[in-house]
């Protein structure tokens, strides 16, 4: 396949130019979702408030730690991190469940990655409200670090552009993709530090957060919920992530967009 | 508007074909509809299905094409291809104009989502900018007659309604160049005759028309220029009466080839 960047670039700026269409299509699945039901989108808030705090009680003796500390780390972990891999997994269908749109129209498929950044940022939003009450009830400190939560949702938001126009592209040339993705993120949610600390793994065995792209990523939105600044290297992780993902992505994306409807 | 055009130079389209079994194809091979079944690669292992072959044509403001030609001839993939879905796998397509592909009423429909919702979330997706969509919404809401209903979920519509709801908002566009499949079909008898009003009015007000159909009279109404696809090639494009004229004998003549050919025995499986 002969790349087209022309083609490629007028995709993606058309594309996240025109947020009114993703702006309403994010919220209209967000309402669709919930439709009939009384606690609607924070159903996932509660369900997610309820396994944080059991997990917060019950591991907190588990781990010899103070529930005081233990608790927010957890639930705010929780929060950041359902956040960063539900984008990943909803974006393995980004253009599969489009089909339908692919098939009927020509139209920036770009709007599609950023329904699916989108909607899974409103989710985050809705999410933020165990993080107060854990906040406000166990007495977090808030500073200015807690600010850093801006710049720590835009850049996941920013690398989950990328990652869901290349998942998108490979789960629907190769439908193995989805299920694989979903397998690998549940194993990583007890290979990222989660529910334990960083520093209980010791100092030989750093390398096994250091390396792992979804502890920074996860801890650039979680440090700052927990008043505590992240550390410089997850900046520089999330930053350069965004900056190889984006550069190998659409390569990619120039040479195969114009096969996405082919593939459906 | 004057100025639109659409131009084809030597478009071929191939399907990859994937997930498919090489036995389960071996039938399929012997088909005597649809476009051309081939393998490729090394070991012959992927099956890619020519939909067009090397097409050529221009048309420009003014021509009413329509598209004639038997299940599977490549009616739709050509209204896909002119539409920009598919890019072609050989060739060009040069287009100047905006497109307006009407092949679903409402591209995006969902159940759950009420009337105006709907219209609002489609038409969007149809090209309409918010605003244009307000401001059509008095006029389909009459056009419609639908009432309160448009406020329900349209998972509460029956088909009719729902045929109504869909019909409104994809007549409700200024195309330039207008594609249609002919699938957009119409509710009941008195409604139908408001219908057909509204649809010709909106492809009065488009520059290009093609519409693909089996139907020979619907493409006398309303095209001045017709072309017949077979296997993926364009047989003759020219005046409608000409085209129509050597589609019926084409079909006369493979019903004759059918009658005195015994049907091959379909394998039991």
């Amino acid at each position: 396949m002969t790349p087209d960047y022309a083609g490629a670039f007028s995709d993606i700026v058309r594309g996240v130019t025109n947020w009114r269409v993703w702006g309403q299509a994010g919220w209209q699945e967000i309402k669709r979702r919930y439709r009939r039901t009384a606690l609607g989108p924070f159903w996932v808030t509660l369900s997610l408030g309820i396994f944080a705090t059991a997990m917060g009680l019950i591991w907190a003796p588990l781990f010899n730690a103070d529930v005081k500390t233990y608790l927010p780390f957890v639930t705010v972990g929780m929060v950041s991190w359902v956040y960063v891999t539900s984008t990943i997994s909803e974006g393995c269908g980004t253009y599969t469940g489009a089909e339908g749109l692919i098939k009927q129209l020509n139209f920036p498929y770009m709007l599609l990655n950023c329904t699916v950044v989108w909607r899974n940022m409103i989710v985050f939003f809705h999410n933020l409200i165990i993080v107060i009450a854990v906040v406000v009830l166990l007495s977090v400190p808030v500073n200015l670090n807690t600010l850093l939560v801006v710049p720590g949702v835009l850049l996941v938001a920013v690398n989950g552009m990328w990652i869901t126009m290349l998942l998108g592209m490979l789960s629907a040339r190769f439908r193995d993709i989805p299920p694989l993705v979903g397998n690998l993120i549940q194993v990583m949610m007890f290979v990222t530090p989660v529910f334990w600390f960083a520093n209980q793994l010791g100092p030989g065995r750093q390398h096994i957060v250091t390396f792992n792209f979804l502890f920074h990523v996860v801890d650039i939105v979680r440090s700052p919920l927990l008043g505590q600044a992240p550390a410089a290297l997850s900046y520089a992780v999330a930053i350069g992530g965004a900056v190889v993902g984006w550069t190998v992505t659409v390569m990619i994306y120039a040479r195969f967009r114009r096969r996405i409807a082919y593939w459906l | 508007m004057q100025d639109t055009f659409i131009e084809l130079q030597n478009v071929t389209v191939d399907f990859p074909i994937y997930g498919s079994s090489n036995r389960s194809w071996r039938s399929t091979l012997l088909g005597r509809t649809g476009g051309l079944i081939r393998r490729e690669g090394a070991r012959q292992q992927r099956i890619v299905v020519r939909a067009l072959e090397s097409l050529s044509f221009r048309i420009e403001h003014g021509d009413r094409l329509g598209l004639l030609g038997h299940n599977g001839a490549g009616k739709s993939t050509l209204l896909r291809v002119l539409a920009g879905v598919y890019e072609p796998t050989a060739g060009n397509v040069v287009t100047k104009g905006r497109l307006s592909p009407l092949f679903t009423a409402a591209p995006g429909l969902d159940l759950d989502d009420t009337g105006y919702e709907n219209w609002r979330s489609c038409g969007m997706y149809l090209g309409m900018t918010r605003e244009e969509i307000r401001q059509k919404i008095p006029e389909m809401e009459e056009f419609c007659e639908l009432g309160e209903y448009l406020s329900l979920p349209v998972r509460t519509y029956s088909a009719g309604m729902m045929t109504r709801l869909c019909f409104a908002l994809a007549t409700a566009i200024d195309p330039d160049i207008l594609l249609l499949d002919e699938g957009i079909a119409t509710g009941d008898a008195r409604f139908a005759a408001r219908a057909e009003r509204r649809m010709q009015a909106m492809i009065d007000r488009s520059s290009i028309l093609v519409l693909a159909s089996h139907s020979d009279a619907m493409i006398a109404s309303m095209c001045n220029k017709a072309a017949l696809l077979e296997k993926g090639r364009v047989i003759l494009m020219g005046p409608v009466k000409d085209v129509t004229a050597l589609y019926h004998e084409r079909a006369a003549m493979q019903r004759e080839a059918a009658a005195a050919a015994p049907a091959p025995s379909e394998a039991a499986d």
